[in-house]
């Protein structure tokens, strides 16, 4: 699974009076988009991405995902579960266009957007510009809006905090509309599987599985104290979560730290060749991510886990950004080169790119604020 | 298709073209060039990024077999610069490559087929006027600083071209970032006459100014429509530049542009330049701002520095108005200044917080409007 870290690196989270928040997630976003350009692809399983070789699904049209196809899954075994997926490749030009126009419809309504991706959000409207009031007729808006100007679909979730707004978000997927009202949240999230939780992937539910806790109310009804002793510093999330708790404040200038993803492997792995394949797999997945959140970095990360546990990691940072995917798994694969031979097999790697800086961000920006305007 | 070239030829060619050509593309064959052979003895090479197209033409040393086919931009750039000074060229295709070879040096290059390369489609350019080579560079020169880079301000991400009726008919050259305003006028060219108002976008503009360099004497013809631009440029062979115009409506500029500021500063600019240099030594990210403290024929410039003390220099000047003190952005200041090649420029005042116009003198096509900063 990929996991962006969002660290802000500023203030610690600071109680807050009762928020309308909005989540709104593009439906399938880059099938979408291709869908909609192309006639031929209405209707049809369409896969965003590589079918050759090792080529990764960017995105996959509801079509497709009828068949079990995801994102981030091999091209072949996308092929093997749709034989007749049709594969396409990127736009990212005409991805970027759509959520320029997307993120016009949100600061219509609010300047308190924080985008997510190319095609998510979330959204501040406690005092919306237009002075609607309502957060649920401001989703339903922007979703007749996004339709509009781009001829495609937004999900929206609605409510008082960011975790249960992307609940609700992907509750009436697609082209669906939820409301997790004041009050609501804690018996909301009782019912989910845990598997629905942001930061929760396959190997973390197994984990969970395992420890008697399937839904959100099993997690509720475990102390701190027992899911810091299985989790470590996951568990302050957890606990919060499992009662819909989440303070995190919608940040319009969050500056991102990091992109990155890791995979926890079924079986430990030690030989070098399956090591590079696997990291060769990792590198697709994301380099994916940072296209897709249109992230410029220096440095490049690559983390191992033993099975003891223990973490190992070992990082690269070249003079400029890193310039394309090719130098990326260059310089992954030399990290990787560097650690060999392993004192143990490992269960997890990851790879991470940082020294951010945003595409189209103005480094100038902030030293112009005595500078005044002629237009 | 068989064709032999001067590497000279070829590597001056490539070096006009690949510039187009992204780094980093998601569409493979946007990172090619187009190249055809005519039994005429010609080879054509084609460059894009969709936006923009640059075709030249280049004399073969012999053409054996007419034909065409694309091949990565960069590479075959990188292989000419390293084949030996004075060498032939041979480029031959067979089974989707391209075999390159020149002494004793071969390489073998995968290609993409020639019908898959885009072809900006020019439509109708009704628009048709010549401006010299050297007055089109000149334009540019004085204008191209001023371009914006923020993506969200697009309508200004490039050079503004409209024709107007002052006291005479003329053409008009501006770009402005939202802090300075610069324009350069030109008698109107015979043709020019009730043609649409058009934005030339910021990487046209760049690459048209390198294709200017070689192209000093002479003609460049200029036809356009409102979405289409063509600079067709002689030279050996010809170069032509097709771009797409930015869609948008550039701002009216003229009413930005001021004309009571009763405050004239007359002064060396190359004093001023260097004066503005030197104090601006100590300015940081934060403190960019140099003031101006304008005396009886004497100007003193400061920079104060939180963190790095402060500087202070003495120019003299012509100036007989009222004492008074005004901010500019250092950066600023000197971009417009370096473009004034004389002894005198002229910086005619209001305020602190009004707008500058800055010339060389009244009968100059440039014109500067610099807004101040806070002090």
């Amino acid at each position: 699974m990929v996991e962006e870290d969002e660290e802000d690196g500023d203030a610690p989270e600071a109680p807050i009076g009762l928020r309308k928040i909005i989540h709104v997630d593009m439906d399938a976003f880059f099938a979408s988009v291709e869908q909609r350009d192309n006639p031929e692809l209405r209707g049809k399983p369409v896969a965003v991405g590589g079918s050759g070789g090792r080529g990764v699904v960017a995105a996959a049209s509801y079509e497709a995902r009828k068949f079990g196809v995801r994102s981030a899954m091999p091209g072949v075994t996308a092929r093997r579960l749709c034989p007749d997926l049709i594969f396409v490749r990127h736009r990212f030009d005409a991805y970027k266009e759509a959520s320029r126009q997307i993120r016009a419809v949100f600061r219509h309504h609010t300047e308190l957007v924080e985008p997510l991706s190319l095609d998510e959000a979330y959204l501040d409207v406690t005092e919306d510009k237009l002075g609607i009031g309502s957060a649920t007729r401001i989703a339903e808006l922007i979703r007749q809006e996004i339709r509009a100007k781009t001829q495609l679909t937004a999900s929206a979730g609605v409510s008082y905090n960011k975790f249960l707004a992307k609940l609700a978000s992907d509750q009436n997927k697609p082209d669906g509309l939820c409301v997790i009202r004041p009050g609501e949240g804690a018996q909301f999230v009782q019912s989910l599987p845990v598997r629905r939780f942001h930061g929760v992937g396959p190997k973390g539910a197994e984990k969970m599985a395992k420890l008697g806790i399937e839904t959100g109310a099993d997690l509720a009804a475990k102390d701190v104290a027992f899911l810091r002793q299985h989790f470590g510093s996951f568990a302050e999330y957890l606990y919060r979560a499992a009662r819909g708790i989440d303070l995190r404040p919608v940040r319009a200038n969050r500056i991102r730290k990091s992109v990155g993803g890791e995979r926890t492997f079924g079986e430990d792995i030690s030989s070098g060749l399956l090591l590079r394949e696997t990291l060769d797999n990792i590198v697709d997945i994301v380099w994916e991510s940072i296209e897709r959140a249109e992230a410029k970095g220096r440095t490049i990360t690559l983390k191992l886990k033993y099975t003891d546990f223990r973490i190992a990691s070992r990082a690269h940072s070249l003079p400029h950004n890193v310039p394309g995917k090719t130098e990326f798994a260059r310089v992954a694969h030399g990290l990787l080169e560097e650690m060999l031979p392993l004192p143990l097999p490992i269960r997890l790697m990851g790879l991470t790119l940082s020294n951010l800086e945003r595409e189209g961000a103005e480094p100038e920006r902030g030293r112009d604020e005595a500078q005044l305007s002629l237009l | 298709m068989k064709a032999t070239i001067e590497r000279a030829t070829l590597l001056r060619c490539l070096g006009h073209v690949q510039s187009v050509v992204e780094r980093r593309n998601t569409i493979p064959i946007l990172s090619n060039v187009l190249i055809d052979a005519d039994a005429g003895g010609s080879l054509k090479v084609t460059a894009t990024d969709l936006d923009l197209q640059v075709v030249e033409n280049m004399a073969a040393a012999s053409v054996e077999a007419p034909g065409a086919i694309t091949v990565s931009a960069h590479l075959l750039f990188d292989i000419a610069r390293k084949l030996p000074d004075g060498s032939q060229v041979s480029l031959e295709t067979a089974d989707n490559r391209m075999t390159v070879k020149a002494g004793r040096s071969r390489f073998s290059l995968p290609t993409l087929p020639r019908d898959d390369f885009p072809v900006i489609v020019e439509g109708d350019l009704p628009t048709s006027f010549e401006v010299p080579a050297k007055t089109l560079a000149e334009l540019i020169d004085r204008t191209r600083f001023a371009i914006s880079t923020e993506e969200t301000r697009y309508y200004l991400n490039g050079i503004f071209l409209h024709v107007a009726e002052d006291d005479r008919p003329v053409l008009k050259a501006a770009a402005t970032d939202g802090h300075r305003l610069a324009r350069f006028t030109l008698d109107q060219p015979a043709g020019a006459e009730g043609m649409p108002d058009v934005i030339v976008p910021r990487k046209a503009v760049a690459e048209l100014r390198k294709l200017l360099e070689e192209a000093s004497d002479g003609n460049v013809l200029i036809d356009l429509s409102a979405s289409k631009i063509r600079f067709t440029m002689g030279g050996e062979g010809g170069v032509v530049l097709t771009s797409k115009l930015i869609d948008g409506t550039f701002p009216d500029y003229s009413r930005v542009i001021p004309t009571g500021n009763d405050k004239l500063l007359k002064i060396d600019p190359r004093s001023l330049y260097e004066g503005v240099d030197r104090v601006a030594t100590i300015a940081t990210e934060k403190t960019r701002a140099v003031k101006m403290g304008l005396e009886n024929d004497k100007v003193t410039l400061t920079v104060t520095s939180p963190d790095n003390g402060t500087a202070a220099e003495e120019v003299s000047a012509d100036y007989s108005s009222e004492n008074f003190e005004i901010g500019f952005n250092a950066g600023y200041l000197k971009d417009i200044l370096g473009q004034i090649d004389s002894d005198t420029v002229e910086l005619h005042l209001a305020d602190a917080g009004a707008p500058t116009l800055i010339r060389k003198d009244e009968k100059s096509p440039a014109l500067y409007v610099l807004m101040p900063m806070r002090v």
